[in-house]
């Protein structure tokens, strides 16, 4: 089988992140870059897939000449090959949505896994635009459960299993109240959520063989897509810092303040 | 979605800031042995060494300290995590990391593994122990074993199946490998009959994998007394034969119960107890010494790496303690209903990290100076540039081994003594790295076997080559701090300090010369420590011209820059003036302790 798995470029949430004195943006200077960890865990999951049914896994990043560095943690990892689409203007979520499809129509995977949202703007909007612009089925915020062994456990699937004739995929997502079982027709889109699994870390035989692992240039232009945003940025700020907390002499001056002050209860 | 800040271990700024502005790594993937490399290899090998180490390796340091291996019927039982850490270790691809293609290996700079490294040994020295004796003993066998020991022990080595030790140390026989009395018998087909027994053998047992193989200081029956005598045998705990691996009369005799690095069992091994206890000779008889040699210098340098790991774990937990914990206002401040500062705001606290971030970084700096001549030495472009790294690496080595491990055990107490009375209990991690950290001025060969080596070889080396190389690369430093733009008198003092070095280093070599050999050593340990306080200043000097060369780029990240000049102002005003006054003591004639007799005491 064939597994498509996006590899974002995003700031390492350890750096310093500062919103530009104009608003415009975020400092980009001295900031350091990663995979986005949803995605990453998309890499793993797509690996152990193709460990147990066989098969190769694509990850496709798009931006500029740096992401081919994800692309690289990615095939580091084991991925097989890379597709690069490069593009340095903005783009909304749509856009990327638009290009993946296209991506994905050429390469014809049997599942496309993503992060269920990039740490960089949490929007959480890709996989499904994607899913509904494919007109596949989709399966987001893929979680983890216990492994089949035992004869309790038997009745549970693992987070994302391929039915028999792998022509099916079953998924265990975390939704607000529990977990949800879903079954969906392969092709489809999957989204991981975090507990899915943990990412495995690129060896050095991984990295050098990496090396050599072809990663193919595409552009919007050459996928036939207009990626002119259709969202468009206004303005960025850093949330306003939060203020001192008080103390207060005792509960009704608490209960006083929630309903009189702050007006929530 | 990243877990609560916990300790990164070493500062990656740093880490990156010594590879690519103090030193240029990238320029190492022109030599035609790292061609396949890239900062993008490099880069993603210390991520995975990295996230490793904190995420996998850190959460386990205390159960192991805690619950330290046990000796039960006969077998050493190691913490149980092993089983599953050791694997992991292997598969990030550590154990032949620097070893040619040919070898199973990727050709990676040691500048870079011993960065890399360095995280590990932070999170869990211990743990870390397995890989790099295995390593080591693994790569005795590459270099001097025969084709069939290649086979049947290097490989499995390599793969994580088998574990490797560096056995050498006798009860008699520590520091004076000379009196080494394990013996080997010909048996007639190539083998030895082993017989003896070996003491402090890291790793001498353990129940993850399901061999050892021991590098073995033996002498071959009739061979002279002395170090001339020694062979080198690999003897494995279970030896192969008819295609299965059968006792091999390794028992062991004892585990000590040591104070630190306790999830990595010390062990008192006996050899042919039962009669039954084979060996293959590694490389030439008589040559044993010579050969371990060879890997003692890397052994060396990975003790350092591990001082420099172990006082820096340390002192990130002091400054997360100390930008955190709050005590007292400051002095001037006379309302006491004020809320307290974290202690960080006092001077003298500052002063206490200022000087761990000084050793920490400086050391660092030192060990990857001298990976990096290793790595010249060794894969250089021409006969002469490898000599002169050559040399370079030999007269930095005693220094990097022992600078770590002698101001690694101050930073490591300093870091106690930020966290105060809490720092003197067990409920905080500081006690356990200084307990950790005493061991790298004891094991691969004491400080004072380093001054003795430092002072009787390194720097007479080569009718002073070795001395002349070094000179020159503290002028190279000199001149690039003055192009930088760094305060002109830290290169004088530098290129004062160096001259009264060179000075007496003559003086004394005439000494031995003259055949005053006690007098040209009796000072050896000042010695040591004056070119240490030497050596950390260029290193000092040197982060100081590229800290320069960093702010005249602007820019962001001045913070960091403008620490690296703190510290080194902090390192070449306060540390390198003693050296003027260990200069006149080595001079004077100082002769209390020579002259000291036994029962004087």
């Amino acid at each position: 089988m064939k597994i498509l798995v996006t590899a974002k470029r995003v700031e390492d949430p350890e750096s310093k992140i500062k919103v530009k004195p104009d608003g415009s943006g975020i400092v980009q200077e001295g900031l350091k870059y990663k995979i986005n960890p949803f995605d990453e865990i998309g890499v793993e999951e797509g690996l152990r897939l193709v460990a147990k049914h066989g098969g190769e896994v694509v990850v496709v990043s798009i931006g500029g000449k740096e992401v081919q560095e994800q692309l690289r943690h990615a095939l580091a990892m084991g991925a097989t090959r890379a597709v690069w689409v490069n593009h340095t203007g903005p783009l909304d979520q749509m856009g990327v949505a638009g290009l993946l499809q296209k991506v994905a129509e050429k390469e014809k995977p049997d599942l496309v896994i993503l992060g269920k949202q990039a740490i960089d703007d949490d929007q959480n909007q890709v996989g499904q635009y994607l899913a509904e612009f494919l007109g596949w089925g989709q399966a987001t915020f893929a979680s983890k459960v216990e492994s089949l062994e035992s004869e309790q456990e038997k009745n549970k699937v693992p987070a994302l299993q391929m039915g028999a004739d792998n022509k099916s995929v079953r998924v265990v997502r975390e939704v607000d109240n529990g977990l949800a079982t879903l079954e969906c027709a392969l092709p489809a889109v999957v989204t991981t959520d975090l507990r899915l699994n943990l990412p495995r870390y690129a060896s050095l035989p991984g990295i050098m063989k990496a090396k050599s692992k072809p990663i193919e240039e595409l552009t919007p232009a050459k996928l036939s897509v207009d990626v002119t945003p259709k969202v468009q940025v206004l303005k960025m700020a850093s949330p306003p810092p939060r203020k001192a907390g008080i103390k207060v002499p005792d509960v009704a001056t608490l209960v006083d303040k929630l309903r009189n002050e702050a007006k929530v209860v | 979605m990243t877990a609560p800040a916990s300790n990164p271990l070493l500062s990656d700024r740093d880490v990156d800031f010594q590879l690519y502005e103090v030193l240029d790594t990238e320029s190492l993937c022109q030599l035609p042995a790292f061609a396949d490399h890239s900062r993008e290899t490099f880069t993603l090998f210390l991520d995975s060494t990295r996230r490793f180490a904190r995420d996998v390796l850190l959460p386990t340091y205390r159960l192991m300290d805690t619950e330290p291996p046990s000796f039960r019927d006969g077998r050493i039982h190691v913490h149980p995590l092993m089983r599953k850490l050791y694997p992991q270790l292997v598969e990030l691809g550590l154990l032949s990391a620097t070893h040619p293609v040919e070898a199973g290996g990727q050709q990676l700079p040691i500048t870079v593994y011993s960065l890399a490294s360095a995280y590990l040994m932070a999170a869990n020295l211990s743990a870390y122990g397995f890989i790099g004796l295995t390593t080591g003993a693994a790569h005795l066998i590459q270099a001097f074993g025969s084709p069939w020991l290649k086979d049947e022990f290097m490989s499995r080595m390599y793969r994580g199946e088998w574990t490797g030790t560096m056995a050498l140390t006798e009860p008699q026989a520590g520091s004076s490998l000379a009196d080494v009395k394990t013996r080997a018998t010909p048996v007639g087909d190539g083998t030895y009959r082993i017989t003896g027994s070996k003491i402090f053998i890291s790793g001498g047992d353990q129940d993850f994998t399901e061999n050892v193989v021991h590098l073995t200081l033996a002498r071959i029956d009739g061979a002279p007394a002395g170090t001339r005598g020694l062979s080198l045998f690999a003897v494995p705990s279970r030896r192969p034969e008819d295609g299965r691996l059968v006792d091999n009369d390794v028992r062991v005799a004892g585990a000590i119960h040591k104070i630190g690095w306790k999830g990595l069992p010390s062990l008192a091994l006996n050899y042919g107890e039962g009669g039954d206890c084979r060996g293959w000779l590694v490389g030439e008889a008589g040559k044993g010494l010579a050969h371990m040699f060879q890997m003692m210098n890397e052994a060396r340098i990975m003790v350092g790496l591990n001082g420099v790991a172990t006082a820096s774990v340390a002192y990130q937990e002091a400054l997360a303690y100390a930008q955190n914990r709050p005590q007292g206002r400051p002095a001037w401040e006379k309302d006491a209903a004020r809320p307290q500062r974290p202690i960080i705001e006092h001077a003298d606290v500052r002063r206490m990290l200022l000087r761990q971030k000084a050793i920490v970084e400086g050391g660092l700096s030192l060990l990857a100076v001298a990976s990096w001549h290793a790595d010249v030495a060794a894969h250089g472009k021409t006969e002469e540039e490898r000599r002169r790294a050559g040399l370079l690496l030999d007269l930095l080595t005693p220094l990097a081994k022992t600078f770590p491990a002698e101001k690694g055990f101050e930073a490591n107490a300093l870091a106690v003594q930020v966290h105060g009375g809490y720092g003197y209990s067990s409920e905080y991690l500081p006690e356990a790295y200084l307990r950790d950290q005493k061991l790298n001025s004891i094991h691969e060969g004491t400080t004072g076997i380093q001054g003795l080596d430092l002072l009787g070889r390194k720097v007479m080396a080569a009718g002073g080559e070795a001395m002349k190389a070094f000179t020159e690369e503290v002028g190279a430093t000199v001149e690039r701090a003055r192009k930088a733009g760094v305060e002109p008198a830290w290169g004088e003092a530098l290129n004062r300090a160096l001259q009264e070095v060179v000075e007496l280093t003559m003086e004394l070599g005439a000494a031995g010369m003259a055949g005053e050999v006690e007098r040209m050593l009796r000072h050896s340990a000042d010695y040591m420590e004056l070119f240490s306080v030497l050596a950390v200043s260029w290193r000092w000097l040197v982060q100081a011209a590229a800290a320069r060369e960093g702010l005249a780029r602007g820019g962001e990240g001045r913070d960091f820059y403008e620490g690296k000049l703190a510290a080194a102002q902090y390192w070449l005003n306060t540390e390198l003036p003693r050296v003027t006054h260990l200069v006149a003591l080595c001079r004077s004639g100082e002769d209390s302790y020579t002259r000291m007799r036994p029962e004087w005491f």
